[in-house]
């Protein structure tokens, strides 16, 4: 949104407190959601448990609309509806609370460099495997993205968003990846991620930020997400302490609070 | 090593050796490593290959885009980031990704979008090192495929509007030079005092955006502010391309 707009959504955020009966909209958790948007709520989910905000999980076919920018998930609080991570995290800081306050001008650097990464490998090459890889569309996504719609919607979306998201591929060079190479990528992209997180209870150690929520997010949905194949979640299965992070992550934010994330 | 390894990519200058950013990368990243680099420029005879810029070629392989070049550089022993612990690898890709997704939009527009910037100093510079009729095709179509890639990663509802996508764009861009700065503070590398292939990917997305001589310079201006990037692109300059500089 242009930077009017923004300042004022600002203003209008930090005078209200969270209300009890804020809503996280995404799609349908058995039949339709993908992945990628699986991914992505989860993320966010984690992010507002690690805030202390309650949130309340509402599933809608057709969430995706209801959506300002087209992406799932988003926040529906008060009078105001928030996409994505990037701008809830914004959205959540104008309210008061924030998990990154804490760090200072390198870290934060690094912080958003490392989200990047994720967003830049991890998710592109989620959307690459459900809609560029023939064996995965044919068998699951195309039936599962359609599924609330009578046919011949069901395939005409399905057939649409697969265009779009080949287009973009093609776009930043993804286009001509094998999924060999693009296995590769998410390879890299864990090792990099468990390097950096070494023994450390949290990315930035004792406390957990939003690149926790955004990690555990993405790596929660590849490790329980069935595919046509495993070798994504044994890509992740490599690397014992990002294993070990998601586990505590669940544990400590979802288990304990008698809420199963996924 | 004793196969030859030659590199096409597109020419220099301004006093730069290369004034497109991924060519400059896999420059830099030859100089830093002490890879033997013949570097072909791309001139306006046909004999040169123009698509997909910079080209790895060696005895019995053609190796594109940066990203691979360097890895099969580092194959055969050309490391430059021999010397980092596994963390520092790690931030290498994190800001990598980083640079990819704030700056680079910004730096395609500045370059290929901003029409007084395209229409007065790139098309020309491009159009005069591609051979005729060529040069009335090309560079259209990389401005083409530049605002094509602007577009699908940022243009998403709500800012359908070019002028909204610029505005956010150029604010990522700002923001991750800043963050960039704050990253590399008095150092003279960004890990310790050997440059790696973190300080080639920002030397190569950052000299051009600081040297060319543009007509619409917002982030142009925004980097000059941040005297110690422009210090770290200097310094690479005159330490590693002083002897092959390109034409003015």
């Amino acid at each position: 949104m242009s930077l009017v707009a923004e300042a004022f959504v600002s203003q209008i955020a930090a005078a209200e407190p969270w209300p009890e009966n804020a809503t996280l909209y995404q799609q349908l958790k058995g039949e339709q959601i993908l992945l990628s948007d699986n991914a992505a709520s989860l993320a966010v989910q984690a992010f507002l448990q690690m805030c202390n905000l309650p949130i309340k999980v509402v599933c809608r076919a057709n969430a995706e609309y209801m959506s300002p920018s087209g992406k799932v998930p988003f926040i529906h609080v008060g009078n105001q509806v928030v996409s994505e991570l990037g701008p809830i995290v914004q959205f959540v800081k104008a309210k008061g609370h924030s998990l990154s306050d804490g760090l200072d001008e390198v870290q934060k650097a690094e912080m958003k460099a490392y989200m990047e990464l994720v967003n830049n490998m991890l998710l592109t090459a989620e959307l690459y495997l459900q809609w560029c890889d023939e064996a995965t569309v044919g068998e699951i996504t195309h039936a599962r993205y359609g599924s609330p719609y009578p046919w011949p919607l069901n395939h005409i979306l399905a057939y649409q968003k697969q265009w779009e998201v080949k287009r973009k591929m093609k776009a930043i060079g993804w286009g001509n990846k094998t999924l060999d190479q693009v296995l590769e990528d998410v390879d890299q992209c864990c090792q990099a991620l468990s390097q950096r997180l070494g023994t450390q209870p949290y990315f930035f150690n004792k406390q957990p930020t939003e690149l926790d929520a955004l990690v555990f997010g993405h790596l929660y949905t590849i490790l329980t997400t069935q595919l046509t194949n495993d070798e994504l979640s044994e890509k992740v299965k490599n690397y014992s302490n990002l294993l070990a992070f998601c586990r505590r992550i669940e544990q400590h934010y979802f288990e304990d609070r008698g809420k199963v994330g996924v | 090593m004793a196969a030859p390894l030659e590199l096409s990519c597109w020419g220099g200058g301004w006093g730069l050796p290369s004034v497109h950013s991924e060519s400059l990368v896999v420059m830099a990243y030859a100089k830093f490593s002490g890879a033997p680099l013949k570097v072909n420029v791309i001139d306006n005879t046909w004999r040169g290959s123009r698509g997909d810029v910079p080209i790895l070629t060696t005895e019995d392989n053609i190796v594109s885009q940066p990203a691979k070049i360097l890895n099969f550089l580092r194959k055969q022993k050309y490391n430059a980031d021999y010397e980092l612990s596994a963390k520092q690898g790690a931030d290498t890709l994190a800001y990598i990704a980083l640079i990819e997704e704030k700056l680079l939009p910004a730096v395609l527009h500045t370059f290929w979008v901003e029409s007084d910037n395209y229409l007065t100093v790139t098309k020309p510079w491009f159009a005069s090192r591609i051979p005729f009729p060529l040069s009335l095709i090309l560079p259209g179509r990389m401005s083409k495929g530049a605002l094509n890639r602007i577009l699908l990663t940022r243009g998403e509802p709500p800012l359908y509007h070019l002028r909204e996508v610029e505005a956010q764009i150029y604010r990522d861009a700002k923001e991750c030079l800043n963050l960039l700065s704050n990253r590399l503070g008095k150092s003279q590398f960004f890990f310790g005092d050997t440059p790696s292939t973190l300080d080639a990917y920002v030397f190569g997305f950052l000299a051009p955006l600081y040297k060319v001589r543009f007509p619409k310079v917002q982030l142009q201006e925004h980097l000059k502010q941040l005297s110690n990037l422009c210090r770290f692109c200097d310094d690479i300059l005159n330490s590693y391309f002083r002897l092959s500089l390109g034409d003015g």
